[in-house]
């Protein structure tokens, strides 16, 4: 925007701030480097403790024993299963949901009954056993449904995305509802458009939360066969009680060694949404702004 | 009743327009059919277990059988020794937590937002959302080390010529280091909704801007704040109802009996609680206590927001 | 206005029957099984019953299918070789038990060890209850107070094969009996002992400094110190300390555990005073002479400065890594993580030491009696008999003639028989001990292969064990062999040392081994912090010795002397059932 002839205190704030910035990425990106490194060590040095940044006695074991266990590519098929459908639905709930919530009174009179409707749940929940009384009442255990339908709205969702709406000027509406449209034309031709930088936020923490969801599986699945990627992967770490250690456990206390195993599932648990990120970025950044669109 | 004598008198005209009314406002409601059916079902259908609070749970009994107790789990609970200290560290940490969690990444937003080159944005913004996806299982070891005795931080703090620190050991400096690390890695999440918003703001208005001559500093202040105000302030009261939620699998992994005074909270209390048998009723209690306060704050913010902005929150 | 109205009712209408429904079908199902059952029976297992009242085969075939149900706590086979795809429905041991006694075993669900108490929990309070299961005694407890147990007295009596009787009653129906309440057997099971503490140490430290294994306590403290201050490991660099610790100073390894048994304190443990009641180790003095020691040792560096932050599993780094050549601990340290620390550094050599004396009495262990395992059966289950044949089926399939690798009777992993997923399963109380013994001898004597009577016990992990004798002995360099072996299979290794300070009767023993008494259950947490937190704070020196006697007082002031006086009463009780 600048190119030409900045304030020198301009530059100072640039110069500043990237550096701020910079340190600031590095802060994060530090955790990651240590823990690939460490994924990509050999045990021994793994559990030794002494991996820093950088791999020591390099080896890709524990990938390779991940990668070739079938129930690793079943359960990541279920994932992508349940990412795409789970996604899916619960965008197109929480748009539909913060549409008429959206409003004023004037257009809904009813809007705030409804919002109080769902503004509670935010807050009271039953808590595990009853919940999993209902899924298992409502005859979802065991499929994929049950990790989407009972989540299928987020309150949380609808009430941000309420807000983004509500920042879309009142003028481009009126101007659709002259040439006639009506609610639904509105809400697919004027909004959606205008609406995907919020839709790609959410989108993105519902495509997160998806993703990394677990503990549902070990709820709602009566067998590991159905487990989504998450759920197989915290299996495959399980904390062993060595006080209660049996004859039989002969090699669970070499399981516990497994620390490569370990960061290795944080990676592949982390990376193909590090994959999607950048993509849906360019929503973020760009982005399709309320104003450019106006004009 | 006025109202219904007026529009009794006026019947002709006003029927059609009401029916016009409801026409129009038809599809509204049933755009929000799926989403009341599902929260019926899954949100408000639970709620039945909530007066397991009240009860002396056994789940082999189940909620019809068990024996109801009245009060007996908040008297419980309540009476607990130290339930005093570790509610006045949990409110402590979680507010804390609150005001940072939003206040630094509602900075970072806008600092990202004065970067012009857009690898750069892009960069940084995946980088900061990074720590999002590391549990604090994995974390924890990493946080011991980073701040031992001969950790790094110390090391970098010996060069000012500081003493080391046993941070994670001192009820001085751990709980600071609880809610900068959850800061840090939560810090990502909000700033999205932040760069969303600023995103959203009306482009024309920093023409304008500038044309009048304001500098950046200025249009922050008077477009992209004000721009955003409506959505700090809807993070700001939906963060509330956390406000008795101190983050229960990061003070459990890093903290030790040296620094319980300060950094026990209502969960890792709970928590010790269930390992010798699965309380759930006062679980159940506390977490009845919780939804309580968290209603009444967040209502209590809904009500300012209105009544001195005039802005609904939802 | 109108519509106002209409919408309203309707909300609340479908809001309550929402509420409603889950509520009052979950109250239909606790209905309609017990009518389930009633009827049932009588018209299928009538006939079953009289024939099999004459003849009691432990390993009899029904004549009808029978279906049991089950919830499996899943593991992944172990064994690299196990058969591919093997799922438990599909395991050996489910197909040959609908073979041999026309039992169709269903599981209901399955899910991982981690998860498996959080899952149980809500699969009883939805009603799904499987027939037979193996619990501990906490759960045990919980049913027996619901009244959901089935009377098991007839069902062992007269179906309990020989081989299960020599495990159940090894301890001359010790558990029998205390699971036997109102002359009802509601669980069955055998109990088992076990706990022993060791010191673990560094030898080619002590061989590196000159020393000698310490045997008192100041010996003991001459050595951490040595090994603090004088380099062990001779690399010339100051980096290690002498005795490791880990946050939870009561933990499950790598903790002080040993050390405050070297003074003749026992916390956590109840212990028979001089009157003859119980008292909790916890309070008493020598404790607090266990923690000024501990005190001084943090002072002097033998310990961490920084152990109170990390856990067991983060505090084993340092053994791994070399930092520290002593632990308190149990018989499987060389499993993990000593396996490991031999492989870093291939000169690392332990060896197991007995708990130190202290003013010239011997540093005796604790050792619990436990009673866990518990089998019992649903008391809606149709075949209450049906439980302790799979125990009786168990136990034939375990024979030495099908875990043998070279028999053409195997049934392992490799062919589809995974051993972890099958419940219920008892082993020998003994067995860690007995297998020592055997594959010592088998290795003393030089046999290639390992000779197994027909009616030994658990004959599988000992094969196991026995493969790794030979294994490290050929290949001195496999830690991971020498692991397996140094911990079960070696008379000087971790079990046949602590076997022998057992034998050597240098054990003290926990008197109370009943489940949690309520004034436990409410106030156990709040205690158990006051006495961490106290501990800890009185080692790192933030607070002063004398804080245990208040430590003391407030104890018994919350909820201390109840717990003692209850724990009394069950000792009244129970001690000589």
């Amino acid at each position: 925007m600048h190119f030409y002839k900045q304030s020198a205190g301009r530059q100072l704030f640039n110069v500043i701030n990237l550096s701020f910035l910079t340190i600031v990425t590095f802060m994060c990106v530090v955790p990651f480097i240590h823990l690939l490194a460490v994924s990509l060590s050999s045990n021994a040095a793994a559990s030794a403790g002494s991996v820093k940044l950088w791999p020591i006695g390099f080896t890709l074991e524990a990938y390779g024993f991940l990668g070739q266990k079938p129930e690793f590519l079943r359960s990541l098929g279920v994932t992508l299963q349940r990412v795409v459908l789970g996604t899916t639905i619960n965008m197109l709930l929480v748009f539909i949901t913060a549409y008429p919530l959206s409003k004023t009174y004037e257009q809904f009179r009813y809007r705030v009954y409804y919002v109080w409707f769902f503004a509670i749940t935010m807050f009271f929940g039953g808590g595990l056993i009853p919940t999993y009384i209902v899924v298992k009442e409502t005859g979802l255990m065991n499929s994929i449904w049950a990790l989407i339908i009972p989540g299928a709205l987020s309150v949380w969702n609808a009430v941000l995305m309420l807000n983004f709406f509500r920042g879309i000027p009142r003028d481009m509406e009126e101007a659709a509802l002259i040439d006639g449209a009506g609610h639904w034309s509105i809400l697919w031709k004027v909004y959606l458009p205008v609406s995907l930088p919020s839709i790609a936020t959410i989108g993105l923490f519902t495509l997160v939360g998806h993703w990394n969801s677990w503990f549902d599986g070990i709820l709602y699945m009566n067998s590991p066969d159905h487990y989504p990627l998450q759920t197989y992967l915290s299996t495959l770490v399980t904390s062993i009680n060595i006080k209660m250690i049996t004859v039989e456990d002969l090699s669970t206390l070499q399981n516990l060694s497994e620390r490569t195993l370990r960061t290795a599932q944080i990676f592949l648990g982390a990376l193909p949404i590090m994959l999607v990120y950048p993509f849906l970025q360019q929503y973020f950044v760009k982005g399709m702004t309320v104003g450019s669109v106006k004009e | 009743m006025n109202q219904t004598t007026a529009s009794t008198r006026k019947m002709p005209l006003a029927l059609p327009r009401n029916r016009r009314r409801w026409k129009k406002e038809l599809p509204l409601h049933l755009m929000l059919i799926p989403g009341v059916i599902v929260t019926l079902i899954y949100a408000y259908g639970p709620m039945f277990g909530i007066v397991m609070a009240f009860q002396k749970f056994q789940p082999a009994l189940g909620f019809l059988k068990s024996k109801w107790i009245g009060l007996k789990n908040f008297e419980y609970v309540f009476n607990l020794p130290d339930f005093n200290q570790v509610l006045w560290n949990t409110t402590f940490i979680s507010v804390m937590k609150i005001v940072f969690g939003l206040a630094v990444p509602l900075m970072m937003a806008l600092l990202l937002n004065e970067v012009a080159k857009n690898w750069f944005k892009r960069m940084i913004q995946t980088s900061i959302f990074l720590p999002f996806f590391l549990s604090w299982a994995v974390l924890g070891g990493i946080m011991i080390e980073l701040f031992s005795l001969k950790g790094p931080v110390n090391a970098l703090l010996s060069i000012f010529g500081v003493d080391p620190i046993m941070f994670m050991a001192s009820n001085h400096w751990f709980v600071t280091i609880i809610i900068a690390s959850d800061v840090w890695k939560g810090m990502g999440y909000n700033m999205i909704i932040f760069l969303a918003a600023i995103v959203s703001i009306n482009a024309n208005l920093y023409e304008a801007a500038e044309v009048d001559g304001a500098g950046r500093w200025k249009q922050m202040v008077h477009i992209t704040l004000p721009g955003m105000a409506s959505i700090i302030i809807l993070i700001c009261t939906l963060s509330l109802g956390g406000v008795l939620n101190a983050g229960f699998d990061q003070i459990l992994i890093l903290y030790n009996p040296i620094v319980y005074e300060k950094a026990d909270v209502i969960d890792t209390f709970v928590y010790r609680l269930g390992l010798f048998d699965q309380q759930y009723a006062p679980a159940a209690a506390i977490g009845l206590f919780k939804s309580a306060i968290s209603v009444v704050l967040v209502s209590l913010s809904y009500y300012l927001a209105y009544r001195f902005s005039n802005y609904r929150i939802f | 206005m109108k519509r106002k109205i209409a919408v309203y009712p309707l909300i609340f209408a479908l809001l309550f029957a929402f509420l409603m429904l889950p509520a009052c079908s979950s109250g239909d199902n606790k209905n309609q099984n017990p009518n389930q059952s009633n009827t049932s029976p009588e018209s299928s297992s009538g006939d079953n019953q009289t024939n099999e009242t004459e003849n009691f085969d432990p390993l009899g075939k029904y004549d009808e299918p029978v279906t049991v149900t089950q919830v499996l706590s899943f593991r992944p086979p172990e064994e690299a070789d196990a058969l591919p795809g093997v799922k438990p429905e599909t395991s050996g041991f489910v197909k040959d038990l609908k073979e041999m006694l026309n039992i169709d075993l269903k599981y209901l669900w399955s899910v991982p060890q981690d998860q498996f108490d959080q899952k149980f929990s809500l699969s009883i309070a939805s009603g799904d209850l499987p027939d037979v299961m193996q619990v501990d005694l906490v759960t045990f407890e919980k049913f027996r107070e619901q009244g959901i147990l089935a009377d098991l007295s007839d069902a062992y009596e007269n179906y309990a094969s020989p081989a299960l009787r020599k495990i159940i009653e090894k301890d001359d129906r010790f558990a029998l009996n205390s699971l036997t309440f109102d002359g009802k057997l509601l669980g069955v099971t055998g109990s088992g002992t076990g706990g022993t503490q060791i010191v673990w140490i560094r030898k080619d430290w002590l061989d590196n400094l000159k020393l000698q294994p310490p045997a008192t306590l100041e010996e003991f403290e001459k050595v951490a110190e040595a090994f603090v201050n004088d380099d062990p490991n001779l690399n010339g660099a100051d980096d290690t300390y002498g005795v490791i610790l880990n946050k939870n100073l009561l933990g499950w390894g790598f903790d002080a555990k040993g050390l405050f048994y070297s003074h003749g304190s026992y916390p956590n443990a109840w212990l028979k005073s001089s009157d003859g009641s119980l008292v909790s180790g916890n309070i008493q003095p020598e404790t607090k002479t266990a923690l000024s020691t501990l005190r001084s040792w943090y002072e002097k560096g033998i310990l961490d400065k920084e152990f109170m932050l990390a856990d067991e599993d983060k505090i084993s780094e340092d053994i791994v890594v070399g930092k520290v050549g002593i632990s308190f601990g149990e018989w499987w340290y060389p499993n993990w993580p000593l396996n490991l620390s031999k492989d870093n550094d291939p000169k690392a050599e332990w060896i197991p030491l007995q708990l130190p004396s202290f003013e010239g009495k011997p540093g005796k262990t604790l050792n619990q009696r436990s009673i866990n395992s518990i089998l019992v059966v649903n008391k809606e289950a149709k075949h209450p008999e049906a439980a302790i044949k799979m125990a009786n089926y168990f136990l034939e399939m375990t024979k030495p003639k099908y875990t043998d690798k070279e028999s053409p009777d195997y049934k392992g992993a490799s062919n589809g028989y995974v051993y972890q997923w099958f419940t219920p399963r008892f082993y020998y109380p003994g067995v860690f001990d007995l297998i020592m013994e055997t594959v010592s001898a088998a290795v003393e004597a030089g046999q290639e292969k390992l000779d197994l009577p027909e009616d030994f016990p658990s004959a599988g992990e000992a094969q196991a064990v026995f493969a790794n004798a030979k294994k490290f002995q050929a290949d001195p360099a496999d830690n991971s062999a020498w692991g397996m072996w140094f911990s079960r299979g070696a008379r000087d290794g971790g079990v046949g040392f602590s076997k022998k300070v057992v034998d050597d009767g240098m054990v003290v023993w926990d008197e109370y081994y009943g489940p949690p008494t309520p004034t436990m259950i409410e106030r156990r947490s709040s205690l158990d912090k006051m006495r961490d937190e106290t501990f800890m704070k009185i080692i790192v020196g933030s607070a002063p010795v004398s804080d245990f006697d208040k430590y003391v007082t407030d104890w018994k002031k919350l909820g201390g002397d109840d717990i003692t006086a209850e724990v009394n009463k069950w000792y009244a009780e129970n001690a000589n059932k």
